[in-house]
């Protein structure tokens, strides 16, 4: 079964800008693809249907199936506690006092018990790398350390799917490299909108490009960022390190 | 973002000094309230008891070892409020005692408040809500806004810098269409963060 099946997606915003445009793909469970394209593309828009944010009332017309099941109104709890949508801006994601609140968030939502909870918490935060961060507010973190209590408060409620809107932007190279480091060890589906090019050719083996609201190519990673042409044709480039990789 | 985050009720004046600040968050909630609504219940012509409250709290504030300066600062902050009701009494005949009472009795129960938010993390104070059953929507409302006023303040920083880089007058008068382009900014910012937040909240099961 697919871990995620898009088929034929359209959607409008209200002001009448057409943000996807028929866009359908498929994602095996376990695969780590990369999400490309310009600002402006429908990256954001298109990872927050995987999660039943958009449209405000999903159609439930299988334009969006998580493991099959078609994101409806009905099943929104069910979807989201499949897929663990990491948001760009961590001060978005952050809305409680302290990293611990944060975290047992989603879990309290489940409904586990307290001492679940508290199991999930300090599970999250060790798989993050920031066991002893818990009292810690989350407003004074830096800025590598809010992108991991993000992921944290997503991984506490075990998602099957990660999906990730620019997770290394505003990091530093070594808080890339730890964040990198720390995605390719969690073994769940990721679907991951960067603009970070090494990132996708260390972590996915996939890319998906998107430009104007439509899938431009979807193929090998090293095969898609090797194509100069196609590349600046939608705003990307080459990246340095296949020329490490592909030496010509 | 990083370091210099605008965040006074963690950097505070006072906060591990003095002994108010190591007693119980519901006691001290309790007493700011005994305090305030003894100010409230107190008729105009009590002005012995009124005085006596005043000592009260003098005392209590002397004790909590906060900068003089700082409750100042603060106080003339809300006072242009205070002023916006007592003002109106003068309007009325003996209007000037009624005055006097008014401004004593409202700055009293400021400096009561000042006290309380001073000497108690505001996170102590949710708790205690919580624990007091207070609806979930009023604490989650108070939780959200003490988290995000400091993002808020941290926004407006930025912009007030971004504003001065390209300012190369030095300042002459306060510019109010600058200003009011400025809190507009900062409406739509929030109210956009507000939508993000919300779909944040709804990603992770919120119902």
């Amino acid at each position: 079964m697919n871990a995620i099946e898009i088929t034929d997606l359209t959607f409008r915003y209200p002001d009448g800008h057409a943000a996807l445009r028929g866009l359908s793909f498929r994602l095996l469970p376990g695969e780590c693809v990369a999400l490309l394209g310009p600002n402006g593309s429908g990256k954001s828009t298109l990872l927050l249907h995987l999660n039943g944010l958009l449209p405000e009332k999903p159609g439930g017309d299988g334009a969006v199936k998580i493991y099959g099941e078609s994101v409806s109104p009905g099943n929104l709890a069910a979807i989201r506690r499949q897929v663990g949508l990491v948001f760009q801006d961590p001060d978005d994601q952050l809305f409680c006092p302290t990293v611990a609140e944060d975290v047992a968030f989603g879990p309290q939502q489940l409904g586990l018990s307290a001492s679940e909870i508290a199991a999930q918490v300090e599970n999250a935060l060790a798989q993050v790398g920031l066991t002893g961060f818990g009292a810690r507010s989350t407003h004074h973190l830096s800025h590598g350390e809010k992108r991991r209590a993000c992921l944290a408060g997503v991984l506490a409620c075990n998602p099957k799917i990660l999906v990730l809107d620019e997770p290394t932007s505003d990091l530093d190279p070594r808080g890339r490299r730890e964040f990198k480091a720390m995605l390719r060890r969690l073994p769940a589906t990721k679907l991951i909108a960067t603009h970070d090019l090494e990132l996708a050719v260390e972590l996915c083996a996939r890319t998906i490009i998107l430009d104007q609201g439509r899938i431009i190519a979807d193929g090998r990673t090293v095969d898609l960022l090797s194509d100069e042409k196609l590349m600046l044709a939608h705003g990307l480039e080459r990246p340095h390190i296949l020329h490490h990789l592909h030496p010509h | 973002m990083g370091r210099h985050h605008l965040h006074p009720h963690d950097h505070g004046h006072g906060h591990q000094r003095g002994p108010l600040q190591h007693l119980p968050a519901g006691g001290k909630l309790a007493g700011a309230l005994f305090l305030i609504l003894t100010v409230v219940l107190l008729p105009r012509t009590a002005v012995t008891g009124l005085l006596i409250v005043g000592a009260v709290v003098a005392g209590l504030l002397a004790i909590s070892q906060i900068p003089v300066w700082h409750l100042v600062k603060r106080l003339l902050l809300l006072e242009p409020l205070v002023l916006g009701v007592a003002g109106l009494m003068w309007f009325q005949p003996g209007g000037g005692k009624t005055f006097a009472v008014v401004m004593l009795k409202a700055n009293l129960c400021l400096l009561t408040t000042l006290l309380l938010s001073n000497t108690t993390p505001f996170r102590e104070l949710l708790r205690v809500l919580q624990r007091l059953r207070v609806p979930w929507i009023f604490v989650t409302t108070l939780t959200l806004m003490h988290r995000y006023l400091f993002v808020l303040a941290d926004e407006a920083e930025r912009m007030r810098r971004a504003r001065a880089s390209r300012s190369f007058t030095p300042r002459r008068r306060f510019q109010w269409p600058v200003l009011a382009s400025v809190v507009g900014q900062l409406f739509v910012r929030a109210s956009e963060r507000a939508e993000r937040i919300y779909d944040a909240m709804c990603a992770r099961g919120w119902k």
